[in-house]
């Protein structure tokens, strides 16, 4: 297997991209249910733990580039062949599309189910599943440039609703936010920790990094993105908290989508059912760019050709979420999602660097000695 | 079979002149209008032979025949050549060629027993005379309309852009029935590898006949299955000339008056050079106001099946009594209704199109006024959705060029469907796959929907809307034009103080 990727020429991005790729799949349906999660672990200094979570991040995406560019043209697949070998790389290199495939599925049968609690409560997933997974197939189907192409789009035409969240924050009470700094460190860390899941996507970055043209300038686009992320974030928990009280928030599921709610125009009463709607347009680059991550892996990995991978697994998908119908399986699912998830997103690439570094430094000295010869 | 491809291709002079009459006679056997003459004088013959009405016969007879039988030239095609005072005389051997330049009026002269014949193309072509385009009307600008005759057309482009770079390639397409086809572009501003990429697709296009323009555009677009059309079609030589200054390729085709413009994008469609001739600010107003209608005509009746069908809780109190009271006495579900009354609007669209002009008028008045009203009053649709109807309908149209109004018509019924089973949900899934299709087509290789993607921030004052002119000295960038800068940047202001 070939460590380095080779791209085409005509496939590769420019850096400014990686802005819209990492933000689009940053967001997804985490950030619906995040502000509750965060609250109440962290109550009104949930903010704190936000920011931890943002400067954690922040340290994992340096890991990440410094990892990155040890190399000519790599993506994680490859990185994991070099280091652990062909066998022990190809199954860590599976674990990440398992993780793919988990991530993809918990916001897959999410989203079904806001639109089954919202609009359609008859309606069965394999109806609008298949909506979705046609959607997912259709743009894969167009390659890389077309999946660049949907996130930046999508990520246009979506951002309309940040300003819905004006007229909840001119009717914030303030004091819901006071007395700061009740939280003790620990609660404030397991507050940090439950963004995890909200903030999970930016490990396509091990992935895409290969298809960037001038990757020089790649870090800052993504730093952006972060920081871009990390601020919706902040301003929905923010105005969550000081719109709704406790009693409120522990009550709700999505709670986000409440806050939808409350801005009416003379001709338009709920936006919160458009909100719902347009949030279809928020999770497909996730979908889009975790079944691309799926089928490139099984590519790079087992020589399948992506469409096979790309057709089967919408199928597989689409038949699983038949069973998935119940609250609470989804949120199992999600739980474990997130918990094994923090483990592969969070940690592992400080357990990969030194590993990395260490590789690097051993072919550098094999080299030097060889040329000394 | 083999003998007579030979006789064809080959040389089949010289002969007697009796021979080569019965051998082209044999041609035209059912065709009576071949002239064949011969002239005797001494002992020598001359045969001089030609479709009638394919030649302008004032020509034949001054300037060919009367110096041909006249007493100072010799029957010889060295002295033909030089005396008869026409130009562009040739000499063919083949049977072939003769047969071909016959069809297009060429006259021959044939001086017995020698080894070649002499022609002269005296063609005689009705055409109409210039016009205003139908399909494409302007306000302001000029009114000149592109006709049939490509020479015509020819003649109109080279005084609108008059540069010695104006390449105008010279293609014959089609096996059966060969048309002239013509590339334009500005040699030292059109992208190489958009010409290549042209020049190659002309090239390997392997048909019988080019019926049309609009058909050789779909012979050579990139997608052959989208509803989109993918090359800028236009009628008008200003419109021409203005894509052709600004880098971009364009196609003409013998007999037809439409000219093809390639890579276009999606924003093309809806660019129109009445905003040129408009001051900036009207311009963009103007083009914004015919994005805002495609996303009316697309959606604005989707948006209200949607929402009377499943979520009203979307529309306030107020507004919802109304819908209701003028839905009230409608028995049918609002899918069926629209689908009704969209097929009605798109049925007087198609009469007034077919019918002759009057006529069509009076069917317009009797269609939506007569017809509008009493499907109220009979209780069959609502009220509001014939206001949103007619909008959208109305919206269809501002888009200047007529195949892109089209599409956008067509659009809106798997919209109202989708509205109708899955409310809003369906709408946003029709929008997002319309978003991925747009962006996975491409137009002469060219991304469709540059410059939102690929991303190129300079070009949307080009596209999405305009600027005063000190920002537009630049062409437009995603194509990658050879020549990027239109004119320097003389006019940046400076900065002044007041009354300085």
């Amino acid at each position: 297997m070939e460590i380095n990727v080779k791209t085409r020429k005509n496939l590769q991005i420019r850096a400014f991209y990686l802005f819209f790729i990492v933000t689009s799949l940053q967001l997804g349906v985490g950030i619906i249910g995040a502000p509750k999660l965060i609250y109440l672990e962290a109550l009104q200094d949930a903010w704190i733990s936000i920011l931890i979570a943002f400067i954690y991040i922040i340290v994992v995406i340096a890991v990440m580039f410094i990892i990155l560019n040890q190399y000519e043209n790599a993506d994680i697949y490859g990185i994991q062949v070099d280091i652990f070998g062909t066998f022990l790389g190809k199954l860590l290199g599976t674990i990440y599309i398992l993780h793919f495939a988990i991530s993809f599925f918990s916001i897959l049968i999410t989203y079904i189910e806001i639109i089954r609690v919202y609009m359609f409560p008859a309606i069965s997933n394999i109806a609008i599943g298949f909506l979705l997974l046609s959607l997912v197939v259709y743009s894969v189907l167009g390659g890389f440039r077309v999946m660049v192409g949907v996130c930046t789009l999508f990520f246009i035409f979506s951002h309309w609703i940040v300003f819905l969240l004006v007229h909840p924050f001119t009717q914030m009470d303030i004091t819901h936010l006071q007395p700061m700094f009740v939280s003790s460190f620990p609660e404030l860390l397991s507050g940090a920790k439950t963004t995890s899941y909200t903030f999970m996507g930016f490990e396509i970055l091990l992935l895409v990094y290969p298809f960037i043209q001038n990757k020089k300038k790649a870090r800052f686009p993504a730093f952006l993105a972060i920081s871009w992320t990390t601020f919706l974030v902040l301003l929905t928990t923010i105005i969550v908290i000081g719109y709704f009280s406790y009693q409120q928030i522990a009550r709700r599921e999505w709670v986000l989508l409440g806050l939808f709610k409350i801005q009416n125009l003379t001709f338009i009463e709920r936006f919160d059912y458009i909100v719902v709607a347009q949030w279809m347009m928020i999770i497909l680059p996730n979908l889009i760019f975790l079944m691309w991550g799926i089928t490139f892996g099984m590519k790079r990995m087992y020589q399948i050709r992506q469409k096979t991978t790309l057709y089967v697994s919408a199928v597989i998908f689409l038949v699983a979420s038949i069973f998935f119908d119940k609250h609470f399986v989804i949120q199992n699912l999600i739980d474990f999602s997130a918990r094994y998830g923090f483990w592969l997103v969070y940690v592992y690439p400080f357990v990969l660097l030194p590993l990395v570094l260490l590789k690097k430094y051993r072919r550098n000295k094999k080299a030097g000695e060889s040329h000394e010869k | 079979m083999n003998r007579r491809k030979k006789t064809g291709k080959g040389n089949i002079f010289p002969l007697q002149i009796e021979d080569l009459e019965s051998l082209l006679k044999s041609k035209f056997k059912n065709n009576p209008d071949l002239s064949f003459t011969t002239y005797e004088r001494k002992n020598e013959k001359v045969a001089v032979f030609y479709i009638d009405y394919q030649v302008e016969a004032d020509k034949v007879e001054d300037f060919l025949l009367e110096p041909l039988l006249g007493e100072k030239i010799e029957w010889t095609n060295d002295s033909i050549l030089n005396e008869i005072p026409l130009s562009s005389g040739k000499t063919y051997e083949k049977l072939d060629d003769i047969l071909k330049n016959l069809l297009i009026g060429a006259v021959f002269i044939y001086c017995e027993s020698e080894k070649s014949v002499v022609s002269y193309l005296l063609s005689k072509k009705e055409n109409r005379s210039l016009q205003q385009s139908e399909t494409e009307s302007l306000v302001l600008g000029p009114k000149i309309g592109f006709t049939e005759s490509m020479t015509t057309n020819l003649n109109i482009i080279r005084w609108s852009v008059r540069s010695e770079d104006l390449v105008l390639e010279k293609y014959i397409i089609g096996k059966r029935e060969p048309r002239e086809v013509r590339l334009i572009y500005l040699k030292s501003i059109a992208n190489e590898t958009d010409i290549n990429t042209m020049r190659q697709r002309l090239q390997e296009l392997d048909v019988d006949v080019v019926d049309d323009s609009a058909v050789l555009m779909q012979y050579i677009e990139d997608s052959t299955t989208t509803i989109f059309p993918q090359f800028f079609t236009t009628e008008l030589p200003d419109r021409f000339s203005y894509n052709i200054n600004r880098g971009k390729l364009g196609v003409l085709v013998e007999n037809s008056p439409t000219a093809i413009i390639a890579p276009s994008t999606f924003f093309s469609f809806f660019e129109s050079t009445e905003d040129l001739y408009m001051r900036w600010n009207v311009g963009t107003f103007l083009r914004v106001l015919r994005y805002l209608s495609f996303f009316l005509s697309t959606l604005l009746t989707p948006l209200y099946v949607a929402a009377v069908t499943f979520h009203y809780e979307i529309i306030p109190t107020p507004l919802l009594i109304n819908l209701g009271q003028s839905r009230a006495a409608v028995p049918f579900p609002p899918i069926l209704e629209a689908l009704f009354l969209e097929l009605m609007i798109e049925l007087l669209r198609e009469s007034g199109a077919r019918l002759p002009t009057k006529v069509g008028q009076t069917i317009g008045i009797v269609g939506g006024v007569v017809v509008g009203t009493a499907a109220v009053e009979a209780g069959v649709t609502s009220n509001v959705l014939i206001i949103f109807v007619a909008l959208s309908a109305l919206a269809s149209f501002t888009a200047p060029n007529y195949l892109m109004g089209t599409t956008v018509r067509i659009l809106r019924f798997p919209m109202i469907i989708l509205g109708g089973l899955l409310g809003i949900v369906g709408i946003f899934f029709g929008a997002s796959l319309l978003i991925i299709h747009l962006l996975r087509l491409t137009s002469l290789g060219r991304p469709y929907l540059s410059p939102i993607y690929p991303l190129v921030v300079e070009d949307f004052n080009k596209v999405l809307y305009r600027l005063p002119n000190q920002f537009q000295n630049q062409r437009f960038k995603s194509y990658r034009p050879k020549d990027l800068q239109r004119y320097a940047n003389k006019d940046a202001k400076e900065k002044k103080d007041i009354d300085e």
